[in-house]
């Protein structure tokens, strides 16, 4: 029977309404559950002191909680989660404060609830099992994220689902390529497709580009942006960045092809001091700094072109 | 300092009016946490395969980097001092196997441990492609509309009660409306008491008909059913619905001719996605068929299933398309592990194919499904399939009026049902005859 201890694996009873972080899924043992990923010895969170939480993907059977996850959550730890889920997470906000407990971000707090959907930013994922190669995904839905400007889209392949940001022009019921083969010809990529830049054809738009391979998309991802591949130089490629920064990668690095979702969201009108705040921007302080410089139209020479592609020979040289 | 009319700070050493309340009363400054520990889900750093930062390193004791060095640590004084290490402990043994403080075994070192993966549909699987995956699952062809064996039983006069609609009306009414004190009761309250209402109507046909009073209805059992599916093992486990058992199985409700003619189907599959996805993956696991009842049970025979959605919460309950699909599953499940429990476990094609039927509701709209299990030779794509009849999405009455529509002090629009459909309830009654009513052309059966 399921006991009530509070051990570090200790089994918890389930009851209606509770957070999942903080209900501890002994079900899931009991029951033999999920298996997704070949790594029962991993943790199934990063060094937590006291508060275990398998995967949240709870699946009993008989239990009539509510299946809809919480707004927000007490758990410090919420976002160090080791299993994906597609369901949405409690998020904890800030308030612009940091671990100390002071404010490291001026003019961050407030604003409505939001729950965090965690996106796959590593395109090129394969599932434990299945072979390598080009794979197909299907879109199922694309929907607002409240933590982001883009629009996210769910899509599903094989037996997995994932959220990925979602590219100008999708619609649910496209069929998105990812593939990590460089061929000798360029490919003629659609809208949403992802390959390595070595493979695109030079002056593609691309977005949720990746600055070493494998690590995940960390630039052009916000709504509307795109990059421009400019050249591809012996093994690496150059990218024009929505700053107009040119960035050296090595093409074997993986983007995906289009503009980002959600184009005019730059257009859009605030309209009142109100609607800041709902999206959790506080006010600017008053007071007058002389020399913040932010005043005047500024002209700059371009910074020069980012490069990511020396950095691991330097560290074997050192 | 009360004459002010801006607000004035406390003094320096009082309590703060603006801190905290409860139980931190008084508390100054948290003590500062620790910087979150670094997992795949914080992609700031550097990319995989480089040397972390030195902050980020993890620290190996200095013990373990200069042998032979120790260090001082609090452990001995048992208190915290700032200047001294932090003890690292040993792993506490209990020594004796504590149930309520043991992790358990792990799922290799269960018994029922298996490499092969099984994919498990249970009450609560929702399936992404609805039942267009179901179909490919339990290697079904779909016909749209009832057999006409039962649209026969809907068509004949002599099979409603005095005064259907009115009957029918009341108890949508009782369901909805004069159940509970509360104005407007949640799905959770009114679903399962449509749903004993129709029963019940049903039941007072049995003046009529006495074959209806060889049936029994049946809750919370579990049933088991096992088939493998071009080289995954597939089962239908646990609590599906409530099950109507009857004495006399249901006949046969497709000719041999319609049965053949399934061979040239071919199955839809949904590339790219796998027709296994959003059913739970197991490693732990029994292959068993049951039909959750004994042997000697007097009533042994399915008959029909009846759903009931009703969470309160829309993302909790299951849309249309996700709960036919959760019937035809498990309907096929009941169907299945009947058939292996008369015929054995070998794969062949049936002599005398088994029939279930499903009703599948969440307080307004009626799905209504029979199943005909032909083969019990599931693993190849070819041969003779199921059959299943899908009538879906059945509206009993658009929305009900809890108030009264007042305009300038005239009641417009009445409180009360809108939009009622009598067929609705003919095709429920008609499913709950089927079996117990020959067509008019045939004899009655007693």
């Amino acid at each position: 029977m399921l006991s009530r201890g509070r051990g570090k694996r200790g089994r918890r009873a389930v009851t209606a309404g509770s957070a999942a972080p903080m209900a501890v899924s002994s079900l899931t043992r009991a029951l033999g559950a999920l298996l997704l990923s070949s790594a029962p010895s991993l943790p199934q969170r990063a060094q937590a002191p006291r508060l275990v939480c398998l995967g949240g993907n709870l699946l009993p059977p008989c239990h009539g909680f509510s299946t809809s996850s919480t707004l927000s959550t007490n758990d410090p730890m919420w976002k160090c989660r080791i299993k994906y889920t597609t369901r949405p997470i409690g998020m904890k906000k800030t308030g612009g404060r940091d671990h100390t407990g002071r404010i490291a971000v001026h003019g961050i707090g407030g604003g409505h609830k939001q729950r965090y959907r965690m996106i796959d930013f590593q395109r090129l994922r394969y599932v434990p099992g299945a072979e390598s190669g080009p794979y197909e995904e299907k879109v199922i839905q694309v929907r607002y994220d409240p933590c982001r400007s883009a629009d996210i889209a769910l899509v599903a392949g094989g037996k997995q689902k994932r959220w990925i940001i979602a590219t100008e022009n999708m619609q649910p019921g496209d069929l998105l390529k990812t593939s990590g083969h460089i061929g000798r010809m360029a490919v003629s990529a659609n809208e949403g497709d992802a390959y390595p830049l070595g493979a695109l054809p030079v002056g593609t738009l691309i977005n949720n580009l990746e600055s070493h391979p494998g690590k995940g998309a960390q630039y052009i991802r916000a709504a509307g942006t795109c990059g421009v591949l400019l050249r591809k130089v012996n093994g690496t490629a150059i990218v024009q960045l929505p700053s107009k920064r040119h960035m050296q990668v090595l093409e074997t690095c993986l983007a995906t092809v289009g503009r980002v979702s959600n184009v005019d969201h730059n257009k859009r009108i605030i309209g009142k001091a109100g609607r800041n705040r709902w999206l959790g921007r506080r006010p600017h302080s008053g007071l007058w700094h002389r020399k913040g410089g932010w005043a005047g139209r500024k002209i700059k020479p371009l910074p020069p072109m980012k490069s990511y592609v020396n950095l691991p020979t330097a560290a074997a040289r050192a | 300092m009360a004459g002010l009319w801006w607000p004035t700070r406390p003094a320096a050493g009082a309590l703060r009016a603006w801190g905290p309340r409860g139980p931190h009363r008084g508390k100054t400054v948290q003590v500062p946490r620790r910087p979150l520990p670094r997992t795949p889900w914080t992609t700031r750093g550097p990319p995989p395969g480089a040397p972390l930062p030195r902050s980020w390193q993890d620290k190996r004791p200095v013990q373990e980097q200069i042998p032979g060095l120790e260090q001082v640590t609090y452990a001995d004084k048992q208190y915290f001092v700032p200047w001294l290490a932090r003890p690292r402990h040993p792993h506490w043994e209990r020594g004796w196997h504590d149930p309520r403080h043991s992790p358990g075994p792990r799922y290799e070192a269960m018994p029922l441990y298996k490499e092969r993966v099984c994919y498990v549909c249970h009450q609560r699987a929702k399936m992404l492609e609805g039942v267009r995956q179901a179909l490919w699952l339990t290697k079904t062809k779909l016909m749209e509309g009832l057999p006409p064996k039962v649209l026969n039983i809907i068509d004949e006069s002599a099979n409603q009660l005095e005064n259907q609609d009115e009957k029918v009306q009341n108890a949508i009414s009782h369901a909805r409306v004069w159940n509970t004190t509360e104005l407007i009761p949640k799905r959770e309250s009114y679903c399962p008491v449509l749903l004993e209402d129709l029963l019940h109507l049903c039941r007072t046909m049995a003046s009529k008909y006495p074959s209806l009073s060889k049936r029994m209805l049946a809750r919370d059992y579990k049933v088991a059913a096992t088939w493998e599916r071009e080289s995954s093992i597939l089962q239908v486990r646990g609590l599906n619905g409530i099950l109507l058992n009857a004495i006399n199985p249901l006949l046969p409700v497709a000719s041999k001719d319609e049965i053949l003619a399934t061979e040239n189907h071919i199955l839809e599959t949904f590339h790219p996605i796998s027709p296994t996805i959003d059913l739970q993956e197991v490693n732990v696991y029994e292959e068993r068929n049951d039909t959750g009842f004994r042997e000697g049970y007097p009533y042994p025979h399915p008959h029909t299933l009846y759903f009931v959605e009703s969470a309160n919460i829309r993302p909790a309950r299951f849309k249309p398309e996700q709960l036919r699909a959760k019937m035809l599953m498990f309907a096929f499940g009941n169907a299945l592990a009947k058939a292996k429990m008369l015929y054995g476990d070998d794969p062949k094609v049936l002599e005398h194919p088994v029939v279930v039927q499903s009703i599948g509701t969440e307080g307004r709209i009626f799905q209504f499904m029979v199943f005909q299990l032909n083969t019990t030779d599931l693993a190849s794509n070819d041969g003779v399939k199921n059959l299943v009849w899908i009538d879906s999405d059945q509206y009993m009455y658009d929305y009900i009026r809890y108030l009264p529509g007042i305009r300038k002090k005239v009641v417009k629009f009445p409180p009360g049902i809108y939009g009622y459909r009598p067929d609705t309830f003919k095709k429920f009654l008609a499913l709950y005859l089927h079996g117990a009513v020959q067509d008019s052309t045939q004899t009655k059966i007693l």
